[in-house]
């Protein structure tokens, strides 16, 4: 059974729908009310407020934390500065993708990783002869994101700093309503957007104050259904999901290399030697066989095959994340989409799928299959440019 | 003289009844003599103290064959497997572990004690799925036979060998390195807690007089997970009604399809002449014929008592003699007059409703074991405990609880000899209910009636040879092509048209029902041409 | 390599000088191979190195025994123009009985045969059968045992052949003797021997090689192998012990043109693009080498001299699990007068060992499980002064002991007392079995396993590099570096932590030298 999180007095309140899932153990709201159209569009015009504790979230320190960081993450974190935050992923010694995330910088010497699977076991792999603690801390931090284009405003009034001066992938400490916190300018929503990292047992504090400081902007608690559409038009993959952890796999087909995932532009070939390097040489220098792209499934069409029912166009109301099969213009199969979702602002049925390398062109034309009226019909879809939705104010 | 039957079987276990229900279902005449009044020998459900149904000896259902449930159509002759829902280990200082079906939950519980092996422990799982293919290769087919000249043989074995190598050198060293080394150091590569490890190592040493150290017990392990690649989620479970319930399923399916089966029949001694088993006289002098004879009794009773030594060779009884059976454990049940709180963790939830075992640490395992190596009882055993009426009610009155302890170590060889356990049963009874009293304080004054079986009774209720309850042990020296004699393993023996179809066959020991269905699928084999 | 000093290039440079070290060392140099051996020590011989413990007293070696020192290999390397020769027979083993003549065992199975038939007559005659089904498997043992393994599910059109012909050896064996050979591959060496005997002192005699270098007792299975093994390599002894070994080596590889250092330390193998550059030594002197033969334990190989993403993970994980942690402690005695030892005066018994029944020996191994000292320890004692005055003043002897069992995590921790404690347990135990030795003692060096890794370099203080158990014999010590190559280019096992596994043979050394003839 899952348990709460820090904000489950709170979030309980709020939620008239009843529609949670487990999320890494936790109860986690899916939606506040029945559909989340109401939550996702406070995302993208207002502000939404999203608990986010289940993420796992790991400490790493001591004088040897950024050698080591270094030694395992693809990119080199020893670069980052003090209140720097990077995305990225670490593999296996075989330059297989176990899992990605961020790494923030809040001291010189400590680090904060978060990531999807907990990663204690694996960093820990790394840390013979190294001085260095690593220590899970998921269970005694609560996170919250606030995201959409007001966040900036709600963050300046709970926030005893000026979160304006805050850079696009930085972090700080700061003060909630006298409660010690971190802000970093991050989110999984690909808007404008702030994580809010408190111990536990302040949690329900800060909560509040959020909430009270979002009252003039239309500030509305966020669930996870409106989180996945925004991830969705953002590009983000989501391990488990568009891709696995290569130690959860039991057949190689099912692991990926971060060139394949589209992470290539992370990955730091030219410094020392870290995991998985010798084996992404060579990776890169071969070019990887497929490819996690973008893909704009055709409206029209969609639509013209329900119309030759006489039906309207169908459509989920979330995003999925069943697996559809992806094929050529000749009828072969040549991948599959892991998710999707209509995009409410951009007006246009997205997915996220994994093809054959050559069919993973910016441009390409694929078919997308699609049950219609219980027939299994294709469709067009464009290999297109990710993220689908990248506003201004996300970096601005 | 007439032959009335195809084929008697003589002993009414799980696998003499699986055996017998797939030769009637392929239209032969039937015979299954059972000495008891209950079939099931191992397997078996009895009533002896009013209200109360005791799984006599096995307690849960790991690993019966899924094809067999269906080939045999089990579940509409009463089969009815309840899931066990956690493994529940309790320890001495108010602490416990929980292993539930849901993973975040287990995580959670395991990192209490460590957050790696919370970490690795799905991982675990996974590993041992990828290896557990490799068993089910095994358990369900014949085994092969590296010293046979049959080209049959050498391209069995060639194609064996290519189906292992297509899962890649990894899980081959995995597999070899099952194969060999003990439980605790193949868990030591994974884990770090011994409060995870201690439980988990238990699985190696069920029915074999090792310890959780000694090499070769890494392999069972592996038994836990064979269930997922069954398709079967959570393949562990109770059969309704106690685990008679099985045997009783199968014997269903056996008369339904035409076997004769008859209990209070002790077999004496089989009939052999011209160097061919005719059939088996009776304790009570009646002779029966059939064309052949399936014992799924242990080697002992097959050759040296029922045939008798002088039909085979010098070699092959030199091979029977050193086949190690050395029982090593005993069955305390206890019927109680309320739930048994245990005190780290009160109450009668779904921790209570798995298997709960009381190995607090690896040390304390071994202990047991050193005890038993010098011909003692184990003061503090390995306890596997179940409690059946909390999920099946038909087996306990309303609010009153049937408490199943399987026990390790109880040697069947203990120091003063085994003819004296008698002497010492009491006092192996009082071993189990004090430690598991530790556990659980009100468990004594709630009892109402308890039932002891030692190795030694084990030996003359059921006819288990020193009490070992696969018929022999488990090890690698005496699996396989090796069990129970080298060349042996197909089910036939050296005296014409007799076949063994017990435990002591190839897969062995265990719930599973193979030995029984695969004897009777070579038996049936031979019949259409030669070998 | 961009150091300014590293002026100094060599084809290969082994890393430790232990007779595996040297043994490759002596083979290459003796292939026209630039070679230089670097030792961490101020002397030669790793746990072969005979040593003074006492004024005037010296260990024959950590380990004491080289009759199982593989014949062709001294042969090939000539060590016999290197001042190496060998006893006529293998030696004459002695087992004490309290108040009681003791049994020797010796090398000729007719005699031992005979002194067996005191104790019982049917040991006798099984001891004949015994002996005879070892002669009978000895050819094919030591064939799988002398030639690198066949990699774990890389078997091509390559190794097809040489794993083909085992195939045709092993049933070349005859069924019975097949069968034989399979089934003591999973058994314990107390079911072994009570298959095969009767008598307990002989049992726990035999049993006695097989249960050092491996956390095993006689009723762990997988035991019975170890013994197998060892009556199959035994062969006459070098004359001199290990020490002498080790010189005649040194001199065939010196000889050869190998250069030697000693008090060189490694601190870290150079890694460039996957590939050996050479090594850094302690002072921050860098030797460059494209190959690179290491003697030393494989933890210390692959988790102390490599940077950490050297390796993949899955491999660092598979050399943290390779088991390796000692259960032998090692003490020399001085003695100040010659001991005698069962009664026959005259005869200079060479090896003792004690241990009344395998249950003693069982107990004795339960206590290193719960991280104890045995109580009372099985001794394996060579008393090199018998037979060689080097080893002792004149009228005084020197014993080297093979204690089992200690555990290299002792509960309390290995300190002064615990150390002084084991000491004397020793020597009461070899009190009961050599009368007259507790009164003799004038010096005693105790080392425990946690000794042996801070001396001697080994992890765990193991003295065969790692377990030898079923699964660490054939794949050794992990499937990434089982044939002596490892993933990194250039750098190659050549020490008792590869094939095939620990004790005096030298046969890590030259199948690691062979490995390198054929890879670079």
């Amino acid at each position: 059974m899952p348990v709460p999180t820090p904000f489950h007095s709170r979030t309980s309140e709020c939620c008239t729908s009843l529609l949670y899932k487990d999320w890494a153990g936790y109860y986690a709201v899916r939606s506040y009310d029945t559909y989340p159209e109401r939550e996702y569009f406070a995302i993208r015009h207002a502000a939404g407020l999203i608990d986010v504790t289940p993420l796992f979230k790991c400490e790493v320190y001591g004088a040897g934390a950024a050698a080591f960081l270094s030694q395992i993450m693809v990119r080199n974190i020893a670069k980052l500065k003090v209140g720097q935050v990077a995305y990225c992923c670490w593999c296996d010694g075989r330059g297989k993708v176990i899992d990605d995330g961020t790494v923030a910088r809040i001291d010189d010497t400590y680090f904060r990783v978060t990531s999807n699977w907990p990663s204690v076991a694996w960093l820990s792999r790394f840390s013979r002869g190294v001085e260095v603690t690593i220590e899970d801390s998921t269970h005694n931090i609560g996170a919250l994101a606030i995201q959409g284009p007001y966040s900036r405003e709600v963050a300046k009034i709970v926030s005893d700093i000026d979160v304006g001066e805050l850079g696009f992938f930085w972090t700080t400490p700061s003060r909630i309503d006298g409660v010690d916190v971190h802000i970093s300018r991050t989110g999984y929503t690909g808007d404008l957007g702030y994580e809010i990292w408190v111990d536990k047992k302040y949690a329900v504090k800060v909560w509040d104050a959020v909430m009270s400081a979002g009252k003039g902007y239309g500030l509305l608690p966020a669930g996870l259904d409106a989180m996945d559409i925004t991830r969705i038009e953002a590009g983000y993959l989501l391990n488990g999901v568009d891709y696995y952890n290569a130690n959860h796999c039991i057949i190689e087909s099912r692991k990926s290399t971060p060139y394949e995932l589209g992470f290539g532009w992370m990955v730091k070939l030219k410094r020392g030697s870290f995991v998985g390097r010798d084996a992404l040489v060579v990776e890169k220098s071969r070019g990887p066989q497929r490819l996690l792209v973008g893909l704009h499934i055709d409206w029209d069409e969609h639509a013209a095959l329900f119309a030759e029912h006489g039906l309207p166009p169908e459509i989920a109301s979330a995003a999925w994340r069943t697996s559809i099969p992806v094929y050529g213009e000749s009828g072969e199969q040549i991948g599959y989409a892991n998710s999707g979702t209509w995009s409410p602002i951009l007006k246009k049925n997205l997915a996220l799928a994994t093809v054959k390398a050559p069919f993973g062109k910016e441009g390409s034309k694929l078919r997308f299959e699609v049950t219609v009226e219980y027939e299994r019909r294709t469709v067009t879809a464009t290999v297109v440019k990710k993220p689908f939705f990248d506003p201004e104010r996300k970096r601005a | 003289m007439p032959k009335t039957y195809d084929a008697i079987i003589v002993g009414g276990g799980h696998n003499g009844l699986v055996c017998a229900a797939y030769l009637a279902k392929a239209g032969k005449k039937v015979l299954v003599l059972e000495k008891q009044h209950v079939l099931g020998g191992a397997a078996s459900t009895d009533e002896p103290f009013p209200g109360f149904k005791f799984s006599l000896y096995s307690y849960v259902v790991s690993l019966f064959r899924p094809h067999i449930i269906r080939e045999l159509d089990l579940p509409s002759h009463g089969l009815e497997i309840i899931p066990l829902e956690c493994s529940f280990l309790p320890l001495p200082d108010g602490d416990s572990l929980c292993r539930w079906a849901d993973p975040n939950l287990t995580r959670r519980e395991i990192a209490r004690f460590s957050q790696k092996d919370a970490e690795v422990y799905p991982e675990f799982g996974m590993a041992m799925m990828k290896m557990a293919y490799f068993v089910k290769r095994i358990i369900d087919a014949p085994a092969p036979d590296p010293l046979s000249n049959s080209p049959a043989e050498l391209i069995n074995l060639l194609r064996l060998g290519r189906y292992l190598s297509s899962f890649g050198p990894d899980v081959m060293y995995q597999q070899f390195k099952m194969l060999t080394m003990s439980a605790v150091d193949f868990l030591d590569e994974w884990f770090e807690s011994d409060i995870l490890k201690a439980p988990m190592s238990v699985s190696g040493i069920i029915g074999t007089f090792l310890g959780v150290r000694s090499p070769g017990t890494a392999y069972v392990l592996l038994h836990h997970y064979m269930g997922e690649i069954d398709g079967a989620f959570r393949a562990w479970g109770f059969a309704k009604g106690g685990t008679g319930g099985v045997s009783l399923a199968c014997g269903s399916a056996a008369r339904a399809f035409g076997a004769e089966i008859r209990t209070k029949a002790k077999v004496e001694k089989f009939i052999i002449k011209n160097g061919s088993c005719d059939g088996v006289v009776l304790e009570n002098g009646e002779e029966i014929h059939a064309q052949s004879v399936f014992s799924c009794l242990d080697p002992h009773r097959t050759f040296f008592k029922m045939a008798g030594e002088e039909h085979f060779d010098d070699d092959f009884i030199r091979q029977l003699k050193r086949y190690k059976l050395r029982g090593s454990s005993g069955k305390v049940n206890l019927a109680v007059d309320r739930f048994p709180d245990f005190s780290c963790r009160p109450g009668d939830g779904a921790h209570v409703r798995g298997d709960i075992a009381i190995a607090p640490s690896i040390d304390y395992l071994e202990r047991a074991y050193d005890e038993a190596k010098y011909g003692d009882f184990s003061r503090r055993p390995y306890i596997n405990v179940v409690i059946p009426s909390l999920v099946d009610p038909s087996v306990a009155p309303p609010g009153k609880h049937v408490v199943s302890c399987f026990v390790q170590y109880a040697p069947y060889d203990i120091k003063e000899g085994p003819e004296h356990w008698p002497e010492r049963k009491e006092a192996f009874g009082d071993a189990v209910v004090d430690t598991l009293a530790e556990y659980c304080p009100t468990l004594k004054d709630s009892i109402l009636y308890r039932q002891i079986h030692t190795p030694w009774d084990m030996e003359r209720d059921i006819g288990l040879t020193e009490g070992n309850i696969f018929q022999g042990e488990l090890s690698l020296e005496q699996l396989l092509f090796l069990r129970p004699a080298v060349g042996w393993s197909r089910y036939r023996t050296p005296l014409k048209n007799l076949w063994v179809c017990g435990s002591a066959a190839h897969p062995g020991g265990g719930l599973m029902g193979s030995p029984g269905e695969l004897a009777a699928k070579t038996y049936l084999g031979s019949l259409k041409g030669p070998q | 390599m961009t150091n300014g000093r590293s002026s100094k290039k060599y084809d290969v440079i082994v890393i430790g000088a232990g007779h595996n070290g040297l043994t490759t060392a002596a083979f290459l140099a003796g292939r026209g191979r630039k070679v230089i051996v670097l030792e961490q020590r101020d002397v030669l011989g790793g746990l072969a190195c005979s040593e003074e413990f006492h004024p005037g007293y010296r260990s024959p070696g950590v380990l004491h025994d080289t009759s199982s020192v593989r014949h062709g290999l001294i042969k090939s390397l000539n060590l016999a123009s290197h001042g190496l020769s060998l006893d006529p027979e293998p030696p004459a083993i002695h087992a004490p009985v309290k108040d009681g003549n003791g049994l020797s065992l010796h090398h000729d199975a007719q005699k031992a045969a005979r002194e067996i038939a005191k104790h019982s007559e049917h040991d006798a005659e099984r001891y004949s059968e015994y002996r005879a089904f070892v002669d009978r498997v000895r050819g094919f043992v030591n064939g799988v045992f002398d030639e690198s393994p066949p990699g774990l599910g890389t078997i091509d059109a390559r190794t097809f052949w040489p794993v083909m012909k085992k195939g045709l050896g092993f049933r070349r064996l005859g069924k019975h003797d097949a069968v034989e050979l399979f089934r003591i591959i999973p058994m314990s060496l107390a079911d072994w021997l009570d298959e095969w005997f009767e008598t307990d002192r002989l049992k726990t005699l035999l049993a006695a090689p097989a249960i050092r270098g491996a956390f095993v007792g006689p009723r762990s299975p997988g035991s019975a192998i170890n013994l197998l093994l060892w009556e199959c390599r035994k062969g006459p002894s070098v004359k001199g012990g290990p020490g002498a070994l080790v010189t005649a080596l040194e001199a065939a590889a010196g000889g050869a043109g190998a250069k030697i250092r000693t008090s060189a330390r490694v601190k870290e193998i150079g890694i460039s693009e996957g590939k050996v550059t050479g090594v850094t030594l302690d002072d921050g002197e860098t030797i460059d080498g494209a190959v690179v033969a290491a003697s030393v334990d494989p933890k210390t190989i692959f988790l102390k001299l490599l940077p950490v993403a050297a390796i993949t993970e899955k491999f660092a994980q598979r050399i943290a699990n390779y088991r390796a942690k000692g259960t032998t402690a090692k003490v020399d005695i001085a003695l100040r007068q010659k001991i005698e030892v069962g009664g026959n005066a005259g005869s200079s018994v060479e090896y003792v060992r004690t241990g009344e029944n395998l249950t003693q020996v069982e107990k004795a191994f339960d206590a290193v499980k719960y991280r104890l000292c045995s109580s009372t320890p099985v001794l394996d004692v060579c008393i090199p002064s018998a037979s060689n005055r080097d080893f002792a003043p004149d009228g005084g002897s020197s014993l080297s002991v093979l204690v089992q069992y200690a555990p290299y995590d002792l509960e309390d921790g290995w300190g002064d007392r615990q150390r002084e404690l084991l000491g004397q347990r020793v020597v009461e135990t070899l009190a009961d079995n050599i009368p007259g030795v507790k009164e003799s003692v004038v010096g005693l060096r105790v080392l425990t396993p946690a000794d042996l890794e801070s001396h001697y370099g080994t992890s765990g203080g193991h003295p065969y590099h790692g377990d030898h158990a079923v699964d660490q014999l054939f794949v050794r010590p992990s499937p990434e570096c089982a044939r002596h190559t490892t993933p990194i280019g250039g750098l190659f096992l050549c020490g008792s932590g590869s094939f095939p596994g620990g004790g005096i043979t030298c046969a890590p050394g030259a199948l690691g030298a062979r490995a390198i003839l054929k890879h670079s």
